[in-house]
C-alpha cells in the first residue's frame, strides 16, 4: 500500500488575473522504504509537487492522501499535527533557527511531539553522532558550514521518526565532496532504518544515486523508472 | 439579527478556545520561551531602542505620579497635622452649624474616657473654636480663634514644632500664637500686645489683651494668615463656655485606623456625639486625591497606547523579517497555536526588560530626589495649597503594580496582532519569502 499518494493533483497560481499551472494532472505513489528523486528542469513544478505531498500547499484539485488520509480533509491544527509526527523536511537553504544550537534544533522537534528530556537529549546525542556532528552539538547555525547545517537539518528531519523526508534540493547549495557524503548518509539511513526519502533536485549524482526517477515536465510526469 | 449574534458568539467561542490553546502551549513548550527570550536580542539595537522606550515612559509616568502624589499626600498630611487629626469629635450639628450653640458641655469627658480605652488612639486633644477678630495698633484681620490645651494639642498638630519665634504657649497667662503671616499684616513682634476679640456664647461681644509668645510657620499659608491660638481656659473665659468645648480631635496610631476608630467611637457614644474622619471633615481635599487617582490612569494610558504602537511596530517587523523562519517551524509541525503563543512571548519579554529599564530608571530617580525637590521659586503658591517648598516623591506599592499589569496587558494585545498574521501564513507561502 502507498505511504504518499497524489492522484490527479493539479496547482493553479493567479497573479493579477494570470493563470499558471505549475503542477497539472500528477499521480504519484511512494511505497514504504523508497528512496525517489524528482528531477526536472528549473520551473517544472518540482518544488510546488513537493509542497502539495508536504502538506505545506493545497491542491487546487484532486487529491493528496498520507497513511490513507486525505489530506484535504484534515484542518489547519491536525495537517500540523501529521507534519509534526509523520513527515520530515530538508530545505536547500538549511533553514535551521538561527537562535537555536545544533543540539537545540534537533530537539526542537522532540519538543514538540512532547518526547521527556531524558529521550530527547539521548536520541539527539545519537542521531547527532550518525551524522557526524557530536562534536557540533553546542554550535549555532552561523558557526557552522553549509554542509554540517545540512546535516544538522538532516538530523532534524528524521529524528522524529516520520514515515516520509521530503527534500528540495538539499544538495544544492554544497561543494560535490559534501553533496556525495550527505547522499550517502541519507541512503545509508533509508538502508537502516527504513524511512521512504523523496527529493527534487537537478544534481545528476543525486539521480543517479536514486533507486526511482521520476522525471517532472511542464508540471507533468513525463518518465517514472525504478532501479530493477 | 439573531443569525449575527449567533455568528458573534460562535466566533467568541472559538476565539476563547484558540487563546486557551494559546496559553496552554506558552504552559507546556519552554522551548517557545527559549527561541522567543533568544528572537529579542536577535536585532540588539532595535530591542534597545524599543526597550529605552519602554523605560523612558515608564520611569516619566511613574515618577510624575511618585511626584504629583508626594504633592497630595504633603496636602493631606498638612491638613491633618496642622488641623484635622483623624478623627473629630463634635456635639450633634457642629457640622452644618459650627458655631459655639453646638457644643460639648461635658468638656469632652466622656468622649475623653471612651478614647483612653481604644488602642488605635495616639492621642486626642479638646479644643474651643470660634471666629474672630485680631487688633494691632497698626491693623486688624479675621480669625479662627482655637483654644487648646497646650501639652495634648503637641502631641496632635506641628504647631509646636513649627515656630519660627518666641515661644509655644509656656507658664504665663493671656498668651497668644500667631502666624508668621499673619504677624506681618498686623506689624507685631513676640512680645507685641494685640485684641482677640469674638461673639461669645450669649451673642455678646468678648474681647481680651493678649501677648504674642509666638510665631509660627507652617505648610499652610491659609492657616499662618488666620489661625490664632490661645490656652483652652482663656478661650473658655473669653467665649463664656464654663467648661464646654467646641470638639475632640483625635490622633490615631496609623492614619489607615481613621475609619475603624470613628466608628467604634461612635458606637461607644451613641447620639450625644458626632463622630467623623479626616475624609468626612475634607471633602475637597478627598476630591483631590480620588482626582489624582484618575489622572494617574490617564497618564498611564497615555504611555501604554503609545507604547503598544511601538512594540507591535517593532514586533510586525520582526515576524516580517521571519517569515520564512516562521514558514519553516509551521513546515516541521509548529501549529498556529505555538506561532502566537511564541510571538506573544515575545512581546511580553520586550515589555519585561522595558519594565525592568524602567524600574531601574525610577529607583535612580527616586535616589536623586531623595531629599526632596526645591520649589521655593513657587512657595506661596504651593503653601496655599498646603505643600511645602520641598516636595519628597511618595511611591505607592500600586504606582509599581498597576505599570505591570497595564505593560503585560498592552504587550499581550500588541503582540498578539503580527502573531496572529505569522500564525495564518501558509507554510508553502512563507517558505517562499525572500
Amino acid at each position: 500500500m502507498a505511504i504518499l499518494e497524489a492522484r490527479g493533483v493539479h496547482k493553479v497560481y493567479e497573479t493579477r488575473g494570470v493563470e499558471t499551472t505549475a503542477v497539472n494532472g500528477v499521480d504519484l505513489a511512494l511505497e514504504p522504504g523508497e528512496f525517489t528523486v524528482l528531477y526536472g528542469p528549473s520551473g517544472c513544478g518540482k518544488t510546488t509537487l513537493l509542497n502539495l505531498l508536504g502538506a505545506l500547499d493545497e491542491p487546487t484539485r484532486g487529491t493528496v492522501h498520507l497513511l490513507g488520509r486525505d489530506l484535504g480533509q484534515l484542518s489547519s491544527a491536525a495537517l500540523a499535527q501529521l507534519r509534526l509526527h509523520e513527515l520530515g523536511f530538508i530545505f536547500q537553504a538549511y533553514n535551521l533557527i538561527p537562535v537555536l544550537t545544533a543540539r537545540e534544533n534537533v530537539e526542537f522537534v522532540m519538543e514538540l511531539q512532547g518526547v521527556p528530556a531524558g529521550d530527547r537529549k539521548a536520541r539527539s546525542d545519537a542521531i547527532l553522532a550518525e551524522v557526524g556532528l557530536a562534536e557540533m552539538a553546542d554550535k549555532r547555525p552561523l558557526e557552522m558550514s553549509g554542509g554540517q547545517q545540512q546535516r544538522v537539518a538532516v538530523a532534524r528531519a528524521i529524528v522524529g521518526r516520520p514515515a516520509v523526508v521530503l527534500a528540495d534540493e538539499p544538495t544544492a547549495n554544497l561543494d560535490s565532496h559534501t553533496a556525495s557524503a550527505l547522499l550517502d548518509l541519507m541512503l545509508q539511513l533509508n538502508r537502516e532504518s527504513g524511512v521512504t526519502f523523496l527529493f527534487s533536485t537537478h544534481d545528476p549524482m543525486v539521480i543517479e544515486k536514486a533507486r526511482r526517477r521520476v522525471r517532472l515536465l511542464d508540471g507533468r510526469i513525463e518518465a517514472d523508472e525504478r532501479e530493477a | 439579527m439573531g443569525g449575527r449574534t449567533a455568528a458573534v458568539l460562535a466566533g467568541l467561542r472559538r476565539g476563547g478556545r484558540f487563546s486557551t490553546q494559546v496559553f496552554a502551549a506558552i504552559a507546556r513548550d519552554r522551548i517557545l520561551w527559549r527561541v522567543a527570550w533568544r528572537n529579542v536580542w536577535r536585532n540588539g539595537r532595535r530591542t534597545g531602542v524599543v526597550v529605552t522606550a519602554i523605560a523612558v515612559g515608564i520611569a516619566g509616568a511613574v515618577l510624575s505620579m511618585a511626584i504629583q502624589f508626594g504633592m497630595v499626600f504633603q496636602m493631606v498630611e498638612t491638613a491633618i497635622a496642622t488641623d484635622l487629626g483623624h478623627v473629630q469629635v463634635h456635639a450633634p450639628g457642629f457640622r452644618d452649624d459650627p458655631g459655639l450653640d453646638h457644643r460639648l458641655d461635658d468638656g469632652g469627658r466622656a468622649g475623653g474616657v471612651a478614647l483612653d480605652e481604644l488602642p488605635q488612639v495616639a492621642a486626642w486633644s479638646p479644643r474651643v473654636r470660634a471666629s474672630g477678630l485680631i487688633t494691632s495698633p497698626r491693623s486688624s484681620a479675621g480669625i479662627q480663634l482655637i483654644a487648646i490645651e497646650p501639652a495634648r494639642e503637641a502631641a496632635i498638630t506641628v504647631v509646636s514644632d513649627s515656630m519660627v519665634a518666641g515661644a509655644y504657649l509656656d507658664g504665663d497667662a493671656r498668651r497668644v500664637l500667631i502666624g508668621q503671616a499673619l504677624a506681618d499684616r498686623l506689624h507685631v513682634k513676640v512680645g507685641s500686645k494685640v485684641v482677640v476679640s469674638a461673639t461669645d456664647v450669649h451673642g455678646d461681644l468678648a474681647g481680651e489683651a493678649f501677648r504674642v509668645a509666638g510665631l509660627y510657620r507652617t505648610a499652610s499659608l491659609e492657616m499662618d494668615r488666620t489661625t490664632v491660638f490661645v490656652r483652652l481656659s482663656e478661650g473658655q473665659k473669653l467665649l463664656a463656655l464654663g467648661e464646654a468645648v467646641s470638639e475632640l480631635v483625635v490622633r490615631a496610631r496609623d492614619r489607615k485606623d481613621a475609619a475603624d476608630l470613628a466608628a467604634e467611637l461612635g458606637r461607644r457614644l451613641g447620639s450625644e456625639a458626632d463622630v467623623r474622619t479626616w475624609r468626612e471633615l475634607a471633602p475637597l481635599l478627598v476630591y483631590f486625591v480620588d482626582m489624582f487617582d484618575q489622572m494617574a490612569w490617564i497618564v498611564y494610558a497615555a504611555v501604554f497606547i503609545a507604547m503598544a504602537f511601538g512594540i507591535a511596530n517593532v514586533l510586525l517587523m520582526a515576524v516580517f523579517e521571519r517569515t520564512r523562519e516562521i514558514g519553516v517551524m509551521r513546515s516541521i509541525g509548529m501549529n498556529g497555536q505555538r506561532v502566537v503563543g511564541l510571538v506573544t512571548l515575545e512581546s511580553v519579554f520586550l515589555v519585561l526588560v522595558g519594565l525592568a529599564a524602567g524600574f531601574a530608571l525610577t529607583g535612580l530617580g527616586l535616589f536623586l530626589l531623595r531629599d526632596g525637590i526645591d520649589l521655593s521659586r513657587w512657595a506661596q503658591g504651593l503653601n496655599a495649597l498646603g505643600v511645602s517648598n520641598t516636595i519628597t516623591p511618595v511611591l505607592r506599592p500600586a504606582d509599581v503594580l498597576a505599570p505591570v499589569v497595564v505593560a503585560t496587558i498592552t504587550a499581550l494585545l500588541a503582540g498578539l496582532w503580527p502573531a496572529i498574521r505569522a500564525s495564518r501564513a501558509q507554510p508553502a507561502d512563507a517558505l517562499r519569502h525572500v
